[in-house]
This record gives structure tokens, sequence and C-alpha cells, in this order.
């Protein structure tokens, strides 16, 4: 069984659910290293792709491209951008395909990462969301179902999370917090966790139903 | 921390509608009202500016809305970048037929949404540039002009910029004199108190109750250092001589400064500074031109203040008399 809209849909209303008893969680992770309102804003953004009729698109670059400019228009932060940039790129790569398979979302994933690395300026190592992706682009890369993806994302995804915990954060705001940052988790890392736990839990429950 | 509103939802809205109701020369422009421009826009033919960024600093961005300093400006949420929309359409609304140049100040988002508009833009024939405010001396060394955020001193660049571009100068004019103002302008903050965003249940950052931050950013970015309050001439003393450590290659000697407050400290707490900043400076050989004292780019309701110095030399002390006029600032 591949990606297709309904499942895309589906998954955004997964995080969409989720991202409501994260809100604070992730406030407060960001109000070490910022100014407290990734979890809010993030809430919003989530919430806003949560409500642009994704699961009805026509195929998976609609679907892709109602969730970027559902995001675009909540936020002009640099998280929410980032991300709303990432879903654009999916779309893009995805034009005309009415599904799309799982062993492509690495490949998928890794043009993404350019993308974002262009736009945002940061670099791998930084410790900011681009290293949980990359995490994702290398766990990715040898999957061929929806059980196998769910299980290696959740686990790259975390792992990411833990190793940068005690390194120095080198982006944004947080990196005028030098060595003090050591020890505390990058609000994006945390969220990108937490988010796909979210939505890849429940992908291996329903790949165990199914199967 | 109590503030007077209503659904925390509503508060940029509210506010903004609130602004074009009080000032009628502003208006809210674009589908999601998110643009503030002129009422009376600049006749054709001359350089339009445009400039955005995250909301709770006013009178800094949209304040400086006028003639002879900014055509338009997209508006944020609090603290976060103005989205690619609001950025097309202020770069839209502001263009007179010859281009436009995008000021505003060094921060994630707003590069990332300014840098995609423009790509939007590209097929429009709209011709861009973009120059970004890096004046606060706490986030970065000299040589890290890439790691400086923009503070308040970004309204000396609209200053500046502005009035260039109401003489008539074309866009790489108007471009080459943003870019002088911003790397001629110093600044540096401190903080005695935060702020809370209204959608949070707690400030943006904790601060002892007996403590200062020096060289914090507007959003309650850490500075150099955190200790125990002092007196006003002691941090006075030491914001100058920080400043002065760091002075742009062509420095001459004259000055303006800007001695800003940060949202909730009182006029004479300014007045008090300003009056130090004054002897010092010109103990250290500096005659000021045109001193502003007041909220002019502030955080919402923190407390603490900022002083910036814009270096002078003949191009920039002429741009700087030139007349304008916005709510916030008026100049002949």
């Amino acid at each position: 069984m591949s990606i297709d809209a309904s499942r895309i849909g589906a998954a955004i209303g997964r995080a969409a659910g989720a991202v409501q008893t994260l809100e604070q969680e992730l406030n407060q992770a960001d109000a070490k290293l910022g100014d407290g309102d990734t979890g809010s804003m993030l809430a919003r953004v989530v919430g806003a792709m949560a409500q642009s009729g994704a699961a009805d698109a026509t195929d998976v670059s609609d679907a892709f491209g109602k969730l970027a400019r559902a995001g675009m228009s909540a936020t002009g932060s640099s998280l929410g951008t980032l991300i709303s940039g990432a879903f654009l790129s999916l779309s893009k790569q995805t034009k005309g395909r009415a599904t799309v398979d799982w062993s492509d979302l690495s490949r998928l994933l890794a043009i993404v990462l350019d993308g974002m690395i262009a736009r945002g300026g940061a670099s791998l190592g930084d410790k900011t969301v681009l290293d949980s992706v990359h995490a994702l682009v290398l766990a990715l890369a040898d999957v061929s179902d929806g059980a196998q993806a769910a299980t290696a994302a959740r686990v790259s995804a975390n792992d990411a999370l833990h190793r940068y915990r005690d390194l120095p954060c080198r982006m944004g705001r947080a990196k005028f917090f030098g060595d003090k940052s050591v020890g505390l988790d990058d609000p994006g890392m945390l969220a990108c966790a937490k988010l796909v736990d979210a939505v890849a839990g429940a992908e291996t429950e329903f790949a165990n139903i199914t199967t | 921390m109590k503030k007077l509103i209503n659904d925390p939802a509503h508060y940029v809205d509210e506010a903004l509608d609130g602004l074009t109701l009080a000032f009628p020369s502003l208006v809210r422009d674009g589908a999601a009202g998110r643009v503030i421009r002129r009422t009376h826009p600049a006749s054709r033919g001359k350089v339009g500016i445009a400039t955005g960024g995250g909301f709770g600093h006013l009178p800094l961005f949209a304040g400086y809305v006028g003639c002879g300093l900014v055509d338009t400006c997209s508006v944020g949420n609090v603290f976060e970048g103005p989205n690619v929309d609001s950025c097309i359409e202020a770069i839209r609304l502001a263009d007179g037929g010859r281009g436009v140049l995008r000021l505003y100040g060094n921060y994630g988002g707003d590069r990332m949404n300014f840098d995609m508009a423009g790509e939007m833009l590209e097929d429009e024939g709209i011709a861009c540039t973009t120059v970004l405010g890096t004046d606060d001396i706490a986030s970065g060394g000299p040589d890290q002009p890439a790691r400086r955020r923009g503070v308040a001193g970004l309204i000396y660049a609209y200053k500046a910029a502005g009035a260039a571009a109401r003489s008539g100068s074309d866009l790489d004019e108007v471009t080459r004199i943003a870019a002088k103002a911003v790397a001629a302008t110093r600044t540096i903050g401190v903080g005695l108190a935060a702020c809370r965003l209204p959608s949070a249940a707690k400030p943006s950052f904790d601060l002892g109750d007996d403590e200062i931050e020096m060289g914090i950013g507007i959003h309650g970015e850490p500075g150099i250092w955190r200790d125990k309050l002092r007196p006003a001439d002691m941090i006075a003393d030491e914001m100058v001589e920080r400043l002065l450590a760091d002075l742009p290659p062509a420095a001459g000697g004259e000055v303006s400064v800007l001695m800003n407050g940060l949202g909730a400290t009182p006029m004479e707490e300014l007045l008090i500074l300003y009056r130090r900043v004054r002897a010092q400076l010109q103990g250290a050989g500096l005659t000021i031109v045109a001193p502003l004292v007041g909220n002019y780019v502030t955080s919402m309701e923190m407390q603490g203040a900022s002083l910036s110095i814009f270096h002078l030399d003949a191009e920039l002390k002429a741009l700087l008399a030139a007349p304008a006029d916005c709510p916030f600032w008026r100049v002949g």
C-alpha cells in the first residue's frame, strides 16, 4: 500500500490532534532558547494544514500543495516557513503522481532537505530540524512498506534528538546561548520527533492491523 | 503581567485596526489586511521601499510608513516573521515602476519570506534589492555582520534610504544609501524585565527582580552579561563605551543618537540616561546631531532601553535632515 492523498490527510489530522497536547511542552522547550512560542505557532500551522482539505486533493502533489499553502498563510516564522517550504518541495517533486511509494520517501526528503538548507541558511550539525530531516533521509533509505517506514522514522527522529541534546545550538536565536544550549533540546528537533511519533505511531498500528 | 487585550488571536489585527483609525495616513491592505501602506501613495517614478517584520515592536515596523520613509510594511504575528503573501503584497504595493528596496531586520523568518516573495515576483518584472538591518553589536563581532540582528538602528536606514528615494534616486543609489546607513549604525540594549507574548502563559524569559541584562535583543535574546541592577550613569557609560569600541571604518566627528525605550521604561529614565550619554559622547569629542529620545522600537511591555549611534558624514547628515513624516517621526 502506497501513500495517497487520503493517507496524507489522515496523517496531518493525527499531527493536528497531537500538537494540541504538545503545545505547552514545545512552548516551554522554546522558552529556554527562544521566546516560548514554538508550540503555539505549530498548533496554529498544523491546525491550518488539517483544515486545508488535503485528504480530498486530486493527487499527492495537490495534497502537499494544500498543506504548503495553508502553512504559508498561517505564519512567517522561520520553523513554520521551513516546514511549509518542505511541503511545497514535495508538491513540486510529485507533480502528476496519484501515489508515492514508501521506498521513494528518502529520495524525496533528500531534495526537501537541500531546499531547507538553501532557504534557511543552516548547515547540518547546527542542531536544527534539518538534522532531524537528515536522520529521516538516512533511515528511510531502505524501507519498502509503511510499517518499516514508521518504525525507521520514529527511531531515527528520536535518536537524532538524543544525539544532539548535548551539543550546542549554532543557528537561529538559540545560537546566542552558545554552550548554555548544551543539554537542551532544540524545539524544532523536539517537535519533529514528537510529531513523527504521533503520525507514525498510528501508521504502525494501521499496518499491523491490515497485514 | 497584565494586558489590556481581548482574544490573543486577534491581538495583531485589532491593534492594526486601531493604528489605521488613529493615524489616517496609514491604511491596511492585502488579502488578509497584513500590509500597512501609505493612504496616499507616492507618485509613480519613485523607488519603493518595502519593510516588514514580526508584530509587537511598534512604532517599528509599520509605524514608519510615511513620506520620506518606507512605503509599505508586511506585518507578521507577534515575534514571527511576516508570511510570504504579505511580503509579496508589500513589494507590489511599494512598486512605483522603478524597483523596490526590501529593507528589514536580519531575522531568519523575515529573510526566508522576503526572499521567497522576491522569487515569486520575478515574473512580474519588479526589480528588487535587499538590505538587512544588522546594528545590534551584542549579537556578533564586528567581523560577523551576518550574525548581527537588526534592532532600533533600523529606523536610521529607513530615514536615509527614504530621503534618497524621495529625492528621485534610482534603485541602486537608494540601496547603496540604505547599506551605508546600516553600516554606520551601532546599537546595544539593556533589559530590566521581560515581556509576555499574548498567547503565552509566562514571560518570554526569566530575569530576577534585581537583575538586568546587558546586550539583550528585542525578543529577549541573551546578551553579554546578566548582573545586579546598577545606577543609570554606570549603564549609560558601559553602553557608550561598548558602542565606541565598535566604530565603523569611516566614523567622523558627528553622530545622531537614539535613546530608545523598549516599552515599559518611562521617558524620565530615558532622559536620565540620555543626559549621561550626551556627556560621554561629547567627552569623546563627538557632536550630537538631531537626537531622538522615546519609544521608537519596543518589545511590548519589556522594560529597558537601547542606545543607537548613527555615525554621520555629510551625505548621511543631509539625508537625516531631509523632510519626513510618519505618525511617529516627523522631520522638517
